[in-house]
């Protein structure tokens, strides 16, 4: 399977008369874009804002980044099974807004949310803070059931990102870079010499708020599978979940995926990478068994000498993390497990809940436990008071001069357990 | 297959017609009370630490046990002793929020919990037949 992505960098947005790309910046028909989230019936306000790189602005409660992309060519659409048809997607042409992204906030279920600071100490905690945002701020209607909520601002976000999109469908990309996944057997006669490397990305799947959605799935409800890499750079595998802002797998982070990104870029010359075997993280144990022993015959029979293994999230999660590293190590394939710890203020903790002598090569992406101050920011866009009750909040987490002092947790993207930062240990 | 819970909306729904051992008390007495099940031969069934709301911000827990009780599970001991000790590590830092909607915020904790529990039930009635809801 083979994709081109047309990268066209986008250096500003405004807001203007017509949306259009035209020499790098993103122009946005506010009113345009607000009637067509305000057809959801469960909404009941959109506003739109806009947040660039270097602002003195502070989002929260952040719920999802989603990079805008459009097909230019091959079959499907982006967002397969949710807004487009659920057609195979990951061949041919993929343009994108590199450079932009669509932020969504409002007022969130349980306020399991996050911090984006456009300027200042915080901002380099987040890598959106790179971004030209466009900020979705949905507001439901009253008495709204919280899944209905979450649902309505998860397809909010996403018909955003897909309508600034459609507007690159046309614009010649300033970069084109091709990915391309040969079949099991193309691959070994063509790299016979080479290491065979497969991803198992773990992906949220714990139930209401903890969901992530393949092809318009709900993951928990399928066994471990495969994809192309490609598949992910066109939205097969959407965000639905609210867990701590810090290690959440924004849709942002799947279209980007770095592990994929980084094998790619190794692919034929130090290794073969193979493809993608997804997983979930149910809450039932059974389930855990199932698909940790699935994800090992599906690494098994791929024939791998080598896995990565990421997480996507705490706890729970730590479970299916050592059982899928387990259970891999256990048919003679090496694995190297990708985290993020949760050591106590002081850090001396134990990092994870569950641990295994399998479990010897990991990669961590920091502790989401270490407390961080964010001085106050001119302008706050979605709801301030939030910061004393979302993950890594406490009681005077805001002060009255605006400072916000919070667990690293609640910064959005912060310790993404991909690795789609900048923290880590030696 | 027992249900403990110190969630009220858990014990209150009808419509979870498995046996259930209500805890007045916090998340850790949940763990603590499930620790002791698994003492006694009970194989733990759903994981402690569901959910990404950690011990230290939602008060709210329901974790699924086996009737059946044989002698001691040691992959269901691993589990709850490591949990404890993950939540004895969070609440340390107690959250005390001074959110002006306190009680809308417990009812989304309770119906966060409530719902997670909801997905494992349907796990085990997927294995049992449909019967467990």
């Amino acid at each position: 399977m083979k994709l081109e992505l047309g990268n066209i960098f986008i250096r500003d947005i405004r807001f203007d008369s017509v949306s259009k790309v035209e020499k790098g910046i993103l122009f946005v028909n506010a009113d345009e874009l607000r009637d067509h989230l305000l057809e959801d019936e469960n909404i009941k306000s959109v506003s739109l804002e806009i947040a660039r790189p270097g602002e003195s602005i502070r989002i929260l409660p952040v719920k999802d980044v989603i990079e805008p992309r459009v097909k230019v060519q091959g079959s499907g659409g982006i967002f397969p099974g949710i807004l487009s048809k659920v057609s195979t997607v990951g061949s041919g042409r993929t343009h994108v807004l590199k450079g932009a992204a669509v932020v969504t906030t409002g007022k969130i279920v349980g306020f399991q949310e996050g911090i984006i600071d456009m300027s200042g100490p915080g901002a380099d905690y987040t890598p959106f803070s790179k971004l030209n945002n466009l900020v979705v701020v949905c507001e439901p209607v009253d008495g709204l059931k919280q899944y209905a909520h979450e649902k309505a601002v998860r397809l909010a976000g996403l018909k955003a990102a897909a309508y600034l999109g459609k507007l690159a469908k046309d614009v010649e990309p300033d970069e084109v870079k091709v990915y391309e996944t040969p079949s099991l057997k193309e691959g070994i006669e063509k790299y016979p010499d080479l290491p065979r490397v497969a991803y198992v990305q773990m992906l949220q799947t714990q139930g209401l708020l903890h969901d992530t959605y393949v092809y318009g799935l709900d993951m928990k409800h399928s066994l471990p599978t495969m994809l192309y890499p490609t598949e992910l750079m066109d939205g097969a595998v959407v965000s639905g979940n609210c867990v701590s802002a810090c290690d959440k797998n924004t849709t942002y982070h799947h279209l980007n995926n770095p592990v994929v990104h980084d094998l790619f870029a190794k692919h034929g010359t130090e290794l073969n990478f193979v493809g993608v075997i997804i997983t979930n993280e149910n809450v039932y144990l059974a389930d855990k068994e199932r698909s940790s022993d699935w994800s090992a015959k599906l690494a098994e029979f791929f024939g791998v000498d080598g896995v990565i293994i990421s997480q996507e999230g705490f706890g729970n999660p730590d479970t299916d993390l050592i059982m899928n590293c387990k259970k891999i190590e256990a048919k003679g394939i090496k694995t190297v497990i990708i985290t993020d710890e949760y050591a106590g203020r002081d850090g001396a903790s134990q990092s994870l809940a569950d641990a295994d002598a399998s479990a010897d090569a990991v990669v961590t992406a920091g502790n989401a436990n270490m407390l961080v101050s964010l001085p106050p920011m001119e302008k706050v866009i979605g709801h301030p008071e939030v910061a004393n009750v979302i993950a890594g909040g406490f009681e005077g987490s805001l002060q009255q001069d605006g400072t916000i002092v919070v667990e690293l947790q609640a910064i959005t993207g912060a310790t993404n357990e991909l690795g789609f930062n900048k923290l880590s240990a030696r | 297959m027992i249900l403990v819970t110190n969630n009220p909306k858990v014990q209150g729904d009808p419509g979870i017609s498995c046996d259930k051992e209500y805890i007045e008390g916090s998340l850790k007495d949940v763990l603590i009370a499930v620790r002791d099940r698994i003492h006694k031969g009970h194989k733990l069934l759903s994981h402690p630490l569901s959910g990404s709301l950690k011990p230290n911000e939602t008060p709210y827990k329901s974790i699924l046990i086996s009737k059946e009780a044989g002698s001691m599970d040691w992959d269901s001991l691993q589990i709850i002793e490591n949990s404890i000790k993950v939540c004895e590590k969070f609440v340390r830092y107690p959250k005390k929020c001074g959110y002006n909607n306190q009680e809308r915020l417990l009812a989304d904790f309770s119906e966060v919990d409530y719902q997670l529990i909801v997905a494992a039930l349907k796990s085990a009635a997927d294995k049992v037949g449909g019967e467990i809801l």
